[in-house]
């Protein structure tokens, strides 16, 4: 370039080369080995945790979708390649159908009960009332306790025989409910206790939450003459829209993923009422040994979960952000 | 079968097995270092007072002789124990002898990773004709046995007999059929102003196991699979019919109580027994030290009852047996076996069935002093004993030799729920039947 | 819409005042500014009279009528808030609607009311914003539009200015002027700026410590402050306070040293005093004669602020338009002219002489308590 260009007006030449220099000397080169270098430190700083998730996250992943297609032996290991053959026997069972059914149903009622309850009580704890403190610190309890206790607790309650539910219809003359051992009830004690345990924690975000709106923001509506009602559904709703789909997201997975509560009240029992998808894996794997069934009830568990965080996210995000 | 060892303990399961982590690593140094002694690794999923009791044992073991250490490590609950074996087998984790439930044996047999104890038995002439036959029957195959039974329960029925002298009731008859059983079910609901439910049963497939067994019908083909691999399953016979029928009936008439399946249907049933609002119920003969420790009323048990018009065949058994794996060298096989036979002597078994409520295998136990005196103290303990002893071992009554009875249990469990909330008998036991035989034909497939 | 104020007082526990008998009558139309420094007690004046606080005793009328004890939207007013109080997920139009769709007003009468405001305030392009895509400026001007859209003839603002900077504040406070002058609204300004006050106050209320300091137009506050705290308030720089104690046998004369020498036109009892001189009624001299050293020096282009200490340890602001004439440490002579106040040792102002004028001054309607 320099030598086209030296029978031309030395002033242009000299402003050429010093525009196309550091282009062309140190400006390439320097580029590419600072990409070079950028992706060394890239793998040196995401190499641990990658590895980690390969071998806890990727590995089991796949190993599990591969096993959905395989029936396994005694031993665990798959020996007959079936294809989709898991698949539609479980699709087309309706054991399988109606976990799916009461997991709907279960997933339903303990994320609107939770959201509802949780947002009633975060919006009374948040009214200035004198000792309202005290009910704060009760209405979190629930943080607290393990799943094995607050089993036990709600297992005291609805025990047919000495249980405090079935003694306060004998005091009032009520016929008793025998709650873990008919369906219909069973679903609603283990959705009863599910709520229970969650309340707390659900509490305290929606708690937080309310809390950080700013009192102006009531006090301006106040004085326009706003109602308290109108005030919570048009102030206090979509002032912690965030905090409430961030909630509602979580609760859904976690009561997709119930397993503890179900394990020790019922035991997916009775006539598989609260026998949930999650419950249902643990059986046919860790009690049947059936690991390629389990896999595919889990490869159609993750879909599920997958399906719904992505409606959640695709219909309540619009109405998050402000 | 105690079912306290198999569903109860699973929260406090990690708790045990960092302990039992500890405690290996532990006394892995000290024995390396005390001695040269050969070591065997004994797993058990037994808790409470068996677990106890048991320990007892390896310890005396252990100063009986100076060949062999016995190191006892609880394996969770049985199903979880299960998994355990077959995925250690082969590793220096795994065990030279171990315990495994009852509806485990087909599965452990198949694996091909244990060593019949039937080639000891034959080595030392052991005489095998002391320990009960309806057990050894449960654990054999094609005249082999395969493992030795030790943990042994029956399942009777217990009556509450103070109550019944209360309302002023006949009791049932020691071998009762099940108009007797309804019979005293009704008196005691309308006596009491139906305040006392007269009897149940809990949801649980051992006891419709039973039921079958007790009349003589298989509950899979091939002979319940001791004459070859099941194919297909019969839970839609007469037999469950008429004993569905017949809960069913009770259940109608309210003189029944239903405490559900799983881990607190027992725990329940037991609680309402004790504080005499239930009469009767069945469960097996291992709950009877809970039973009579727990009230100051007296307890009355019968045989497992049998349907109207025929003779019982009696019952087969609950409970584990111990195995002996083939991965360990042929000194350890034989210290697991001198183990085994241990624990099988007369006294032992005596002190067992005292301390436990398990029965003694070994017939020479009923004379030991021990026996005699938990006899003298409480009569109606000597019944599930008697039981044992009256059965004839035959095809129907030695448990079901096949693969899968998890699924079975769940199956039928899920149809007794379904029946014991009103639904169609008929269609509640097909649909589990069709159901578990498809299951019966992916196993096979899947373990050919 | 006039509002009167009786005797309010506030108090948490019956025994601590946060405010004591503040007694006003502010008139229809008026700009009336509640001033005071932090902690003194407007905003929670502010509050009770917009009814979101209660009011411990006394009456508030509004208009003639008793709304002591009614809910804030039974006192037909609006109020504009510190942070705006904008809903961030509503657009500006939404914004100023809120409170008129709320009472359910039809749909017409509210577009036409939100136009109007909107145009009022300049923001007719902006309506279909959310408020994180508006200045600070626009976001106040989006309050004062929902306030505007209420069509109330009382409005309240609570320090209104103070999340603005510097510029745009003054100018701000130019325009809430002429809407309140167009609108012919009845106007109670909190701030704790005092030239806030006096730039766009009809009349002034200064708070101090819980109680009512003074009340007076811009130039009667400034010109006769009631007492030593009022008179620092205002001013930039703060006047300066002296203390003195004065004997009968000084003879009329306040005496700092030869060149601060005050002559009183009339005998003071014997005690002491504060006598207080605005930085800009010094007069500050280079002679061979000198009083005082130069300590510091804030050059301000027109004028200056020298902070001086006299020769008696005195500590002195002044201001001078003789820029560039001082250096730091500069031995240099202050002069007192004959403008000044005097103060008695509680702070109330006893006299003040300006030139020629004179007066006793002790006509005030509020007793200074506990100024200092």
């Amino acid at each position: 370039m320099d030598t086209q260009i030296t029978n031309k007006n030395p002033q242009m030449r000299y402003k050429q080369r010093k525009e196309e220099k550091p282009l062309m000397a140190t400006g390439l080169s320097y580029n590419k080995s600072k990409a070079l270098r950028d992706r060394l430190y890239a793998l040196i700083f995401l190499g641990p945790s990658l590895l980690v998730l390969i071998v806890f996250v990727f590995f089991p992943m796949f190993r599990t979708l591969y096993l959905s297609f395989f029936l396994t032996n005694n031993l665990g290991k798959p020996t007959v390649f079936i294809g989709f053959a898991n698949y539609i026997s479980l699709l087309s069972s309706s054991a399988y159908l109606h976990s799916l059914q009461a997991t709907f149903i279960y997933v339903i009622a303990v994320s609107c009960l939770t959201l509802t309850l949780g947002l009633l009580l975060a919006q009374t704890a948040s009214q200035k009332v004198r000792g309202i403190s005290f009910f704060r610190t009760i209405f979190s309890g629930t943080m607290g306790v393990s799943v094995s206790v607050a089993a036990i607790f709600w297992l005291f309650i609805f025990n047919p025989s000495v249980g405090m539910l079935d003694q306060l219809a004998n005091l009032l003359h009520l016929p008793a409910i025998n709650w873990l051992t008919q369906p219909g009830w069973a679903m609603t004690a283990v959705v009863i206790s599910t709520v229970w345990m969650n309340l707390g924690f659900t509490f305290l975000i929606f708690f937080g939450a309310i809390q950080s709106v700013p009192s102006t923001l009531y006090e301006a509506a106040q004085i326009e003459g706003v109602s308290k009602i109108y005030q919570f559904f048009h102030i206090t709703l979509p002032m912690i829209s965030p905090t409430l789909f961030f909630v509602s997201i979580i609760t859904l997975i976690e009561s997709f993923k119930s397993f503890g509560l179900i394990d020790l009240m019922t035991a997916g029992g009775p006539d598989n009422a609260t026998n949930l998808l999650v419950y249902r894996i643990y059986q046919d794997a860790f009690l049947s040994g059936n690991y390629g069934l389990a896999s595919t009830e889990s490869v159609i568990l993750a879909l599920i979960i997958a399906f719904f965080t992505f409606i959640q996210f695709k219909v309540l995000e619009k109405r998050v952000n402000y | 079968m105690k079912k306290i060892n198999s569903y109860n303990s699973r929260p406090l399961l990690f708790l045990f097995l960092i302990c039992i982590v500890l405690l290996t690593t532990l006394t892995g140094c000290s024995s390396a270092k005390a001695d040269s002694k050969i070591q065997i690794t004994f797993w058990h999923e037994m808790t409470g007072p068996a677990q106890v009791q048991l320990e007892k044992f390896v310890n005396e073991f252990n100063k009986s002789q100076n060949k062999y250490t016995v190191v006892p490590q609880f394996e969770g609950n049985y199903n979880e124990a299960v998994q355990k074996i077959l995925n250690t087998h082969g590793t220096s984790a795994s065990p030279a002898v171990f315990q495994s439930m009852d509806i485990s044996t087909s599965q452990i047999y198949n694996s091909g990773y244990t060593t019949p104890v039937q080639k000891f038995i034959n080595a030392d002439n052991y005489n095998v004709n002391k320990i009960s036959a309806v057990a050894r029957a449960f654990y054999s195959k094609n005249g082999q046995q395969l493992s030795m039974p030790f943990n042994t329960s029956q399942p009777v029925l217990y009556y509450n007999a103070s109550l019944l002298k209360k309302y002023d009731i006949t009791p049932p008859p020691v071998d009762p059929s099940y108009s007797d059983i309804s019979r005293v079910a009704q008196q005691l609901y309308a006596r009491s102003d139906k305040k006392v439910k007269g009897l149940s049963v809990e949801i649980y497939g051992w006891l419709f196991e039973q039921f079958l067994a007790n009349s003589g019908e298989s509950l899979a083909n091939n002979d319940d699979g001791h004459s070859g691999t099941p194919t297909a399953v019969n839970f839609s016979g007469t037999t469950a019919m008429t004993t569905m029928k017949w809960i069913q009936e009770n259940i109608k008439s309210g003189a029944f109580m239903n405490y559900g399946s799983g881990s607190n249907a027992p725990t329940n049933e037991m609680a309402g027994f004790l504080s005499g609002k239930l009469g009767m119920f069945l469960q097996s003969s291992a709950d009877i030290s809970q039973l009579t420790a727990g009230t100051e009323d007296k307890l009355g048990i019968t045989y497992y009852p049998h349907p109207d018009g025929q003779k019982s065949n009696g019952v087969s058994i609950g409970g584990a047996s111990l195995w002996i794996s083939n991965d360990k060298s042929r000194k350890v096989q034989r210290g697991s076996w001198e183990f085994i036979k241990y624990l099988m002597r007369s006294q032992n078994q005596a002190a067992w069935q005292a301390a436990t409520g398990y029965l003694a295998l070994n017939k020479d136990s009923q004379k030991e002093a021990v026996l005699q005196k938990l006899y003298q103290k409480n009569p109606a303990a000597r019944i599930p004993s008697q039981q044992l002893a009256r059965t004839v071992p035959n095809n129907t009554n030695s448990g079901i030799f096949m693969q899968g009875l998890i699924q079975e249990r769940t199956l039928t469990q899920t149809a007794m729920e379904q029946i014991y909330d009103g639904k169609n008998i008929k269609s509640s036991l097909q649909d589990a039947e069709k159901q578990m035989n498809s299951y019966v034909k992916s196993l096979n497939q899947a373990n050919k | 819409m006039g509002i009167e104020l009786s005797n309010i007082s506030k108090s948490y526990d019956n025994q601590n005042w946060t405010l004591k008998d503040v007694s006003v009558q502010i008139r229809s139309g008026e700009f009336f500014t509640i001033v005071g420094p932090s902690g003194c007690g407007k905003s929670t004046l502010l509050r009770m009279i917009a009814g979101l606080i209660s009011i411990s005793n006394g009456t508030l009328k509004i208009d003639g009528r008793d709304v002591t004890n009614l809910q804030p939207q039974e006192r037909a007013l609006t109020m504009v808030f510190q942070n705006y109080a904008l809903f961030p997920f509503l657009d500006v139009k939404a914004n100023v609607s809120f409170g008129l769709k709320a009472r359910k007003m039809q749909s017409a009468q509210i577009n036409e009311r939100v136009a109007n405001a909107l145009e009022l305030v300049g923001l007719s392009e902006l309506k279909d914003r959310k408020p994180r895509e508006l200045s600070g400026g626009q976001r106040q001007r989006v309050a004062l539009a929902r306030a505007i859209a209420s069509d109330t003839k009382v409005c309240l603002m609570d320090e209104p200015l103070s999340n603005l900077d510097a510029q745009l504040r003054s100018k701000m406070r130019s325009e809430i002027r002429e809407l309140q002058q167009k609108l012919g609204i009845t106007l109670i300004y909190v701030t704790h700026d005092q030239v806030e006050a006096m730039t766009m106050a009809d009349r002034i209320m200064v708070l101090h410590a819980h109680t009512v300091q003074q009340i007076g137009t811009p130039s009667e506050i400034y010109q006769h402050p009631a007492n030593a705290f009022v008179a620092q308030f205002f001013g930039t720089p703060r006047m300066n306070l002296l203390s003195v104690h004065y004997a009968s046998k000084n003879q009329r004369h306040l005496k700092f040293d030869s060149y601060i020498d005050y002559l009183l036109p009339r005998d003071i009892e014997d005690g002491d005093y504060f006598v207080g001189i605005r930085p800009g009624e010094l007069e500050i001299h280079t002679a061979d004669k000198a009083n005082a050293v130069i300590k510091n020096i804030e050059y301000l282009g027109t004028q200056s602020i020298i902070h001086a200490v006299l020769d008696n340890d005195m500590e002195i602001r002044i201001t001078t338009s003789k820029n560039n004439t001082f250096c730091l440490n500069d031995h240099v002579q202050i002069r007192a002219t004959n403008t000044y106040f005097v103060f008695d040792s509680t702070g109330k102002a006893i006299f003040f002489n300006k030139g020629d004028v004179q007066n006793g001054y002790t006509d005030h309607k509020q007793e200074p308590a506990n100024a200092l």
